[in-house]
C-alpha cells in the first residue's frame, strides 16, 4: 500500500459486537483525513488503535513503512489531541506543553525555546503560566494541540476536536486548525460525527457506519456522488427516488419510472451502465431542484413536475420547501441570489413547478429504507435539523 | 494477548496488597468466628476440637434472650430518635446561608471528632451520684435520695442517642443538600399545606438519606459495648457486654464467638433487609413509571 | 415554611445544647479542687493538670498512640490508595469481592472486628502487643483511606494518564508526574482521617492490646473504671481543646480552597 499511514484490514471485536470490520484506509502524507460517522460507527476505536490504546484483533497499522500495530503509545511517533483535551490540571500551560520534550530528555534550553515557539504558534504566550482551569474552552484546545505538535509527530490524531466548542468558536477554530496544519505540514487524522467539521477541514473523508467504510473521497465527492443511501442521508439532506428504468434515450441518459412521484418519464444521467427494467435508487440534493411559481422554460435535459407546497421555512439566505408530488414529499432548497421586492415567493398550498436536471441526481450503489431515518425531515413533519454551514 | 496479560498483571499488583490484607485480617477472621462458635470450649476456656451447638443453646435462656431483646430494642428506639431529630436539624442547616451553615455543621460534627470515651464519661459525671444534675433534681424534690440516674437502660439509650446523633445528621445533611427545594414550592403551588409539603415531598425526597442515617445509627448501636459498660450497669447489658464478659471474665471463647456470630448475623440480616427493600422499592418505582 | 422554621430551629439549638453541656461540665469540673467532683470547694485549681504531667503511664500511652497512629496511617494510605484504584479501574468479580470487604469493614461494629482479630492472633500464637494493635489499626484504616481516595477518583480524569502515555511517558513517570500530584490531596485527607480514627480507637485496641502496649484511649478507659475522676476531667478537657482546634483549622483550610 502506498499511503503514508496505512490501515490494513483492521478488525476489532467487543464481545459479540464488531466495532471495526476489516477496515482498510490510506492516508496521504501531510493531508487532513477525517473519519466521519454516527456514534458507535467505530471511528473512535480506530483512532485509539492508531494511537496505541487498543490492539486490533486483526489487521495492521503501518506508518511511514513501519508496522506500529502493537507498539505501546509512548513509543509511537504519533500524538493525540483528546476530546476533553486531557490537560494536566496541576501543571501550568507551559509545563503541559513541555511535557513531551522533557519526557524525551531534551535539554532545558532546547525545551524552553521550543515551548516558546509553540506558545506563539497557539497564541498562548500571555497565558503560559496559567493553570488549565483558568482557561476557556478554545484556549484549552490550543494548548492541547500545542502539547501534541511540539513533539513533531509523524501523525496527529484528533478526537472530535471541535465538539466541546460553541458554534461561533467552532467556526473560528476550524480556520485555526487549518492554519496550524498548513504551517506545520503534519498529517492530521481526525474523528468527528459532525459533517460540517469533516467537510470544512478535510482533504479526504472516510464515512464509517457500523464498523465498515461506506465511502472514501474528497468532501465534494462524498456530497455530490454518494455511493450509498447512508452516505447520501448522513451528509446534509437529500431526496431518495425509487425507480425502474423503462427506456433508453441515448448512451448517456435513460428514462425512469418513479411510482411515488407518479411519473414514468424522469430523465436520468447514466452514472453507470443501466439495463432495462433495473431498479435504481436516486439521490437528489434539495438545492439541485429548481422551484418556481410559473412553468419554467423547457429544457430537454430537465424533467418538470408540478407539486403543492406543504411546508415553507425561510432561513434568510435560502428557503426550504417541502413539496408534495404524487405520493412523495420532496425537499427543495432555493437560494435567494436575487431579491425582487414585488416577487411573491411560493407559500403554503401554492402550486409550484419543480425542475430536475438529469445530471444532478446521483445513482446509488446501495440503498436501504432505514437510511431515510437519517434525513432531517423523514417525511413525518418533524422539525428540520442537520448541520448548517 | 500481550495487552490483556499486562492488564491482568496490573490488576494483581494494584489490588493484591489490600485484597490479601483484608482477606487475612478481616474476611478470614470473621469466618473463623462463625466456625469457632460451633466448637466446644476446653477447660481453659479455649477452643477444643469437635463440633457442637451447645454455645448457641446457651443463648436460649430467658436472661440471655432478654439481653438480645434489650439490644434490639435500645438500638431501634435510638435509631428512631436520632432520625427524628436529625431530619429537622439537617433541614434547618441546609436552609441557612453558606457562612452560618459552615459554622453550624462544624459545631454539630465536632463532637464526632472528640474522643468517644470522653463523651460517654461526660454523662457519667453529669448523671453520677455527685453530679450537678442529680443534685439539682434532688433539691427540687423530683427524685428521692435513693434514685440513681445512672445504671439503667434509659440512660444507656440516651447516651447511645448522644453518641450516634452526629452519625445520623451527616448522611441526612448530604441528602438534604442534594434535595431540590423548588419541589416544595411546586407542592405549595399545587395546594399542599406546609406540613403536607414537608411530609409528602421533603421526607420521601430525602428517604435515601434517612435510610443511610438509620443504618449509621442502628448497626453500631447493636454493637455497643462501652456505653452499657460505663453507664448501663449490670441490669442493662447488651450483646457487646456479653461478648466482652465471655472473653475477659468468663473465659469462654467459643461462647464469645457464638454471641459475636449472633451479632454478625443480625448485622448482615438488617443490612440485607435494607438492600432488599431498596431493590424492591426501585423495582416497584420502575413499574409504576416514577423516576425517583 | 414559618411554622416549620421555628420547630427546626428549636431542634437544632436543642441538639447543640444536648451535645455541648455535658462536655462543658467536664471542662468546668477539671478545675474543681475536690477529689470526687460534685461539691465545689476552694475555688479553681490547675493541680490536676499538673498531676497529669507527672503521670508516666500517660506518657507511655501517648507515645504508643502516636507511634501506632503514624505507622498505621502510612501503611494504610499505601494500601488504601491501591485499593481505591483497583476498585475504580477493574470492574470484575475479584474487585466486587474486594469492594465488599472494604465496605463491610466500615459497617461492622468495632466489637466484632476486635474479637475476630483477637481470635486470629490467639490461634496463630501471636503475642498481643504493639504489633497486634498496629495490624488491627491498619486493617480498619485501609477502608477509610480507600473511600476517601475513591471519592476523588470519581472525578479523576483518566484521560490525563493516556495523554501522558501518548506524549511518551513510561509508567513510572506517569505515576510520579501525573497520577500522584492529582490524588495527593485526597491521600493526605485519607491519611488524616486514618490517623484520627487510629488515635481515637478504643474497642478494637482494647481487645487486641497487651499489658505493655496501652494506648491513650485504653489508658483513659482504665482511669475511668478504676482511677480518680478528676484526672480524667483534666485529660478530657485537653482532648476536647485539641480536637476543637484541629477541627477549626481544618475547616478554615477547606474553606479557603473552596
Amino acid at each position: 500500500m502506498t499511503g503514508f499511514l496505512n490501515i490494513e484490514g483492521v478488525t476489532k471485536r467487543y464481545g459479540e459486537i464488531k466495532a471495526l470490520d476489516d477496515v482498510t484506509l490510506e492516508v496521504s502524507k501531510g493531508k487532513i483525513f477525517s473519519l466521519l460517522g454516527p456514534s458507535g460507527c467505530g471511528k473512535t476505536t480506530l483512532l485509539r488503535i492508531c494511537a496505541g490504546f487498543e490492539d486490533p484483533d486483526a489487521g495492521r497499522v503501518i506508518l511511514d513503512g513501519k508496522d506500529i500495530t502493537h507498539l505501546p503509545p509512548n513509543r509511537r511517533p504519533v500524538n493525540t489531541v483528546f476530546q476533553n483535551y486531557a490537560l494536566f490540571p496541576h501543571m501550568s500551560v507551559r509545563d503541559n506543553i513541555a511535557f513531551g520534550p522533557r519526557t524525551a530528555g531534551r535539554g532545558k534550553r532546547e525545551v524552553d525555546s521550543k515551548v516558546d515557539y509553540y506558545l506563539d504558534l497557539s497564541q498562548m504566550r500571555s497565558h503560559a503560566d496559567k493553570k488549565p482551569r483558568e482557561l476557556s474552552g478554545g484556549q484549552r484546545q490550543r494548548v492541547a494541540i500545542a502539547r501534541a505538535l511540539i513533539n513533531e509527530p509523524q501523525l496527529l490524531l484528533l478526537d472530535e476536536p471541535l465538539a466541546a466548542l460553541d458554534l461561533k468558536l467552532r467556526q473560528r477554530m476550524l480556520v485555526e486548525l487549518d492554519d496550524i496544519h498548513d504551517r506545520t505540514g503534519t498529517t492530521f487524522l481526525f474523528v468527528t460525527h459532525d459533517q460540517g467539521e469533516a467537510m470544512g477541514l478535510s482533504d479526504t473523508v472516510a464515512v464509517l457506519n457500523h464498523g465498515r467504510v461506506e465511502q472514501v473521497g474528497t468532501p465534494s465527492e462524498i456530497y455530490e456522488a454518494p455511493r450509498t443511501g447512508f452516505v447520501a442521508a448522513f451528509i446534509g439532506d437529500t431526496n431518495f427516488l425509487d425507480g425502474v428504468v423503462v427506456g433508453k434515450v441515448d448512451d448517456e441518459y435513460s428514462r425512469v419510472r418513479v411510482d411515488s412521484l407518479g411519473r414514468d418519464d424522469l430523465l436520468v444521467f447514466n452514472d453507470r451502465p443501466l439495463s432495462l427494467g433495473e431498479e435504481i435508487f436516486l439521490s437528489v440534493r434539495p438545492e439541485k431542484i429548481g422551484v418556481s411559481s410559473r412553468p419554467p422554460a423547457p429544457n430537454p435535459k430537465v424533467t418538470v413536475m408540478v407539486g403543492e407546497v406543504e411546508e415553507v421555512i425561510y432561513l434568510g439566505s435560502f428557503t426550504k420547501f417541502w413539496v408534495r408530488v404524487g405520493a412523495q414529499r420532496l425537499s427543495v432548497q432555493k437560494q435567494h441570489d436575487i431579491f425582487i421586492l414585488e416577487d411573491k415567493p411560493p407559500s403554503w398550498n401554492d402550486k409550484v413547478w419543480l425542475s430536475l436536471h438529469a445530471d444532478y441526481g446521483y445513482i446509488l450503489d446501495n440503498y436501504q429504507k432505514a437510511d431515510e431515518a437519517l434525513l432531517p425531515l423523514s417525511g413525518k413533519g418533524a422539525a428540520p435539523g442537520g448541520a448548517v454551514l | 494477548m500481550n495487552r490483556r496479560q499486562r492488564r491482568a498483571l496490573g490488576e494483581t499488583v494494584v489490588s493484591g496488597p489490600s485484597f490479601l490484607w483484608l482477606l487475612a485480617l478481616f474476611a478470614i477472621p470473621t469466618a473463623a468466628l462463625l466456625v469457632t462458635s460451633l466448637r466446644p470450649a476446653d477447660i481453659y476456656g479455649g477452643v477444643a476440637p469437635g463440633w457442637t451447638f451447645a454455645n448457641y443453646l446457651k443463648l436460649l435462656s430467658p436472661e440471655r434472650l432478654g439481653v438480645v431483646w434489650r439490644t434490639v430494642w435500645i438500638s431501634a428506639v435510638a435509631t428512631i430518635i436520632c432520625v427524628t431529630v436529625a431530619v429537622p436539624v439537617a433541614y434547618r442547616v441546609a436552609l441557612c446561608g453558606p457562612r452560618l451553615r459552615r459554622w453550624l455543621l462544624l459545631l454539630l460534627i465536632a463532637p464526632f471528632w472528640t474522643n468517644f470515651l470522653i463523651r460517654v464519661f461526660a454523662w457519667k459525671i453529669v448523671l453520677g451520684p455527685d453530679g450537678w444534675f442529680r443534685l439539682a433534681l434532688l433539691k427540687l424534690g423530683i427524685i428521692d435520695p435513693g434514685t440513681m440516674l445512672l445504671y439503667n437502660k434509659y440512660t444507656t439509650l440516651m447516651v447511645i442517642v448522644y453518641t450516634y446523633l452526629p452519625f445520623a445528621i451527616m448522611p441526612l445533611f448530604a441528602a438534604v443538600e442534594k434535595f431540590d427545594f423548588s419541589l416544595l414550592e411546586a407542592a405549595r403551588d399545587l395546594g399542599a399545606g406546609r406540613s403536607g409539603a414537608f411530609f409528602k415531598v421533603f421526607v420521601p425526597g430525602v428517604s435515601k438519606g434517612i435510610a443511610a442515617a438509620a443504618l449509621m445509627v442502628f448497626i453500631p448501636a447493636l454493637g455497643s459495648y462501652v456505653i452499657p459498660d460505663m453507664v448501663g450497669g449490670v441490669n442493662s447489658q447488651m450483646i457487646g457486654n456479653l461478648i466482652a464478659d465471655c472473653v475477659f471474665v468468663g473465659r469462654d471463647i467459643p461462647a464469645a464467638a457464638a454471641w459475636a456470630s449472633l451479632l454478625v448475623m443480625m448485622v448482615v440480616g438488617f443490612v440485607g433487609l435494607r438492600l432488599t427493600l431498596v431493590t424492591l422499592g426501585g423495582v416497584s418505582l420502575k413499574t409504576r413509571g416514577a423516576d425517583r | 415554611m414559618r411554622h416549620n422554621s421555628r420547630l427546626t430551629w428549636y431542634a437544632t439549638v436543642g441538639t447543640l445544647l444536648f451535645f455541648y453541656l455535658p462536655m462543658l461540665v467536664v471542662v468546668l469540673n477539671s478545675f474543681n479542687p475536690s477529689r470526687y467532683g460534685g461539691s465545689w470547694e476552694g475555688g479553681l485549681t490547675c493541680r490536676w493538670y499538673l498531676a497529669l504531667c507527672h503521670d508516666h503511664n500517660l506518657a507511655s500511652a501517648l507515645f504508643n498512640t502516636a507511634v501506632i497512629g503514624v505507622g498505621a496511617t502510612l501503611v494504610s494510605v499505601v494500601l488504601g490508595t491501591l485499593a481505591a484504584f483497583a476498585l475504580h479501574l477493574f470492574q470484575d468479580k475479584l474487585q466486587a469481592a474486594h469492594g465488599a470487604m472494604v465496605y463491610a469493614l466500615l459497617g461492622m461494629p468495632d466489637i466484632l472486628i476486635g474479637i475476630s482479630l483477637l481470635l486470629l492472633f490467639l490461634s496463630i500464637g501471636l503475642r498481643l502487643g504493639l504489633f497486634t494493635v498496629f495490624l488491627a489499626h491498619v486493617t480498619f484504616c485501609v477502608s477509610y483511606v480507600a473511600i476517601t481516595v475513591g471519592a476523588r477518583l470519581q472525578s479523576f480524569e483518566f484521560s490525563t494518564i493516556e495523554a501522558a502515555r501518548d506524549l511518551g511517558a513510561g509508567w513510572p513517570r506517569v505515576v510520579r508526574r501525573v497520577i500522584l500530584p492529582q490524588i495527593a490531596p485526597a491521600m493526605v485527607a485519607g491519611g488524616l482521617l486514618a490517623f484520627t480514627i487510629s488515635i481515637d480507637d478504643f474497642v478494637i485496641t482494647f481487645f487486641v492490646t497487651g499489658p505493655a502496649s496501652t494506648t491513650l484511649p485504653v489508658y483513659l478507659y482504665s482511669l475511668m473504671k478504676h482511677g480518680s475522676p478528676v484526672l480524667i476531667n483534666a485529660l478530657s478537657t485537653i482532648f476536647l481543646v485539641v480536637t476543637f482546634v484541629i477541627v477549626t483549622l481544618v475547616n478554615k483550610l477547606t474553606e479557603r480552597k473552596a
